[in-house]
């Protein structure tokens, strides 16, 4: 029994890493980033060849194969998946904009896919890698059904550093003017905001996350390969965003709770039908469809929408308001409208 | 005397746009001369926001030359172009909506501390000092604008003529030197028009260069120093006013004839 319950409260973990890094590059910046399963792809391949060993006598082909313990492996993961975002940033991102980068994302996605299901020597092709490691089970002799709690726990300790760190990030001024190129870039730039710069920065620090949560999925099952990252598996950590509340760090926990751990993991657990084995996995895609619809028809804001950041949290005093203009209209202007007025302006209504 | 060249704070030489082999701008050469309210006026299509847009960098041109001061500034990306202090506002207005109105505002320091991911983690303090310190400015010129109620408010909620002032004083917020007003007063009151003016007057007297699109020749008349009058893509006249209303040219183009009433009827 434990054993299904930390595996869901891993999931729910690792997919609310992988919506806050989604959430920053499109819930904050606007960056539609439809190849983002391909930033968590490289991170899990990275994590596990960099933990396994030397490809030679394993039966496997693979690059890297350093042995390297766990977190240095996972850190190294992430900067790899970074890594990626240049590449993919200098390629798209500069010339691009919404949906032609859209398309140009989910291309690069398919290539990647394509590169890594077989050109075998650089992660085993469309077998993957199997038998990493377990991270700490010999320091700390654990055994298979020991290591999945504390893995999942683990796990959750990670995803809130990770929450606190990228709170502050969306709390800080870079946050807010992370909003303002989302909102709108052309009014951001002639505010003198390099929005090439900016998005840059938001893809690396998104990218981080999809490879951090990627190699935290590769340690949790010891393997990975392409049937665990087809291109539209990108579309379910947009369903976490969008039914979580787009915009909102909270949300996303919200999110991969509904979506990732009792829509996509807990049905797995449940007893066949009778007749019809896997068709509750194929119900799966249907009731995310179904639920993906019914919120952005009676919810678009998502289940925690996002806050606004309003004048109290930035130790503006309320009680500050009472001698302020209450309207538009109703303030005077210091000194040149009446200096207007004695100039003998006409005022005449605007066509 | 110093020359019209040196103390302009913004020109432009040969500006061309085609878009698809329609020539927008076809030759625009002007001067905005320093610390005085310019009017550039012609007839719709002439080319104008073509020409703000060019200018504050939004677009490129196809040929020419643009200088802020000395510098020569020909299709530089438009961040670059308001880092060197040139702010713009858009005909319609384009104000951050996600963001409250204090936020929008807040957006438009240039180079805040708080931008840098390392200050953010490792020098907070500077981050907050400058937060506060712009924060207080913010609401300072919320007032002055008449906003200083709706500072909690989502932008996207204000009313149209309230996104005109939002849009100035999120320019005057990031302390222009040369301001771009993009029809200012369209779609505005009669008597937010006369606020406007007085804004604009302000902004005059505290050192900021203003070019203006507008149509309201009562405005252009009475807070206007300088005209530029554009038709055709080219840069048909400039002066006064009252110094062009005696030009045959500008007036087919764009003044039109004064209809004498006893002749009419």
């Amino acid at each position: 029994m434990s054993y299904y319950v930390f595996t869901l409260v891993f999931f729910l973990f690792d997919y609310f890493i992988l919506a806050m890094g989604l959430n920053i590059q499109y819930g904050e910046t606007g960056i539609l980033n439809f190849a983002y399963i391909g930033f968590v792809a490289i991170g899990s391949y990275v994590t596990g060849a960099l933990s396994l060993p030397n490809s030679v006598g394993t039966g496997q082909h693979y690059i890297l194969g350093l042995s390297l313990p766990f977190p240095v492996n996972l850190l190294l993961g992430g900067l790899a998946s970074m890594l990626f975002a240049v590449v993919v940033a200098l390629i798209a991102l500069r010339r691009l904009r919404t949906d032609y980068l859209a398309m140009v994302l989910i291309s690069l996605s398919l290539v990647l896919y394509d590169i890594c299901n077989n050109y075998v020597p650089l992660f085993n092709g469309a077998d993957g890698l199997y038998n990493v490691p377990e991270p700490f089970a010999g320091v700390l002799h654990l055994t298979t059904n020991s290591f999945i709690p504390f893995f999942a726990v683990l796990t959750g300790v990670i995803a809130l550093a990770m929450w606190f760190v990228m709170s502050r990030i969306t709390r800080s001024p870079l946050g807010r003017t992370f909003r303002a190129v989302r909102d709108d870039s052309v009014v951001a730039a002639a505010l003198g905001k390099d929005v090439f710069r900016l998005q840059l920065r938001s893809m690396l620090i998104g990218s981080f996350y999809a490879g951090i949560g990627g190699g935290l999925i590769i340690q949790f099952s010891g393997s990975f390969n392409p049937t665990a990252w087809l291109p539209g598996e990108t579309f379910v950590v947009f369903a976490v965003l969008i039914v979580g509340g787009v915009g909102n760090n909270v949300g996303m926990l919200v999110g991969a709770l509904l979506v990732e751990t009792l829509l996509i993991h807990l049905p797995a657990f449940l007893p066949a039908i009778p007749g019809h084995p896997g068709l509750i996995e194929y119900l799966d895609a249907v009731v995310i469809g179904v639920v993906l619809i019914a919120m952005l028809w009676f919810r678009p804001q998502g289940a925690v929408p996002e806050r606004l950041r309003k004048a109290v949290s930035f130790g503006v005093r309320d009680d500050a308001v009472g001698d302020r203009p209450l309207v538009v209209g109703a303030a005077t202007p210091v000194v040149a409208p009446s200096a207007v007025a004695t100039a003998g302006l006409r005022i005449e209504e605007q066509e | 005397m110093q020359s019209i060249a040196e103390e302009a704070a913004l020109r432009c030489e040969g500006i061309t746009k085609a878009f698809q082999g329609v020539h927008a701008v076809n030759g625009a050469a002007f001067e905005v001369p320093r610390d005085k309210i310019t009017a550039l006026i012609g007839p719709n299509g002439a080319g104008k926001t073509t020409v703000v847009n060019i200018l504050s960098g939004s677009m490129t041109c196809d040929s020419g030359r643009e200088f802020l001061g000395e510098a020569e500034v020909t299709n530089w990306p438009s961040h670059r172009i308001a880092r060197m202090g040139l702010m713009r506002t858009f005909q319609l207005s384009r104000e951050l909506g996600g963001l409250t109105v204090l936020e929008n505002l807040l957006v438009a320091p240039a180079r805040q501390p708080g931008e840098s991911l390392l200050n953010v983690f490792f020098r907070p303090r500077l981050v907050k000092r400058q937060e506060r310190e712009d924060v207080e400015r913010a609401l300072s010129v919320l007032d002055t604008y008449g906003l200083y109620q709706l500072r909690d408010n989502r932008a996207s909620e204000l009313s149209g003529g309230q996104k005109k002032l939002l849009e100035i004083s999120r320019a005057v917020m990031a302390s222009p030197k040369i301001l771009l007003l993009d029809e200012p007063m369209a779609g505005v009151n009669p008597a937010l028009v006369e606020r406007i003016c007085g804004y604009i007057m302000d902004l005059k007297r505290d050192g900021v260069t203003v070019l203006m699109i507008e149509h309201n020749l009562n405005v252009v008349e009475t807070i206007c120093d300088h005209v530029i009058v554009l038709a055709e893509g080219r840069t048909l006249a400039t002066g006064r006013l009252s110094e062009l209303r005696e030009n045959v040219e500008v007036v087919r183009a764009y003044l039109g004839e004064v209809i004498d009433a006893s002749s009419a009827s």
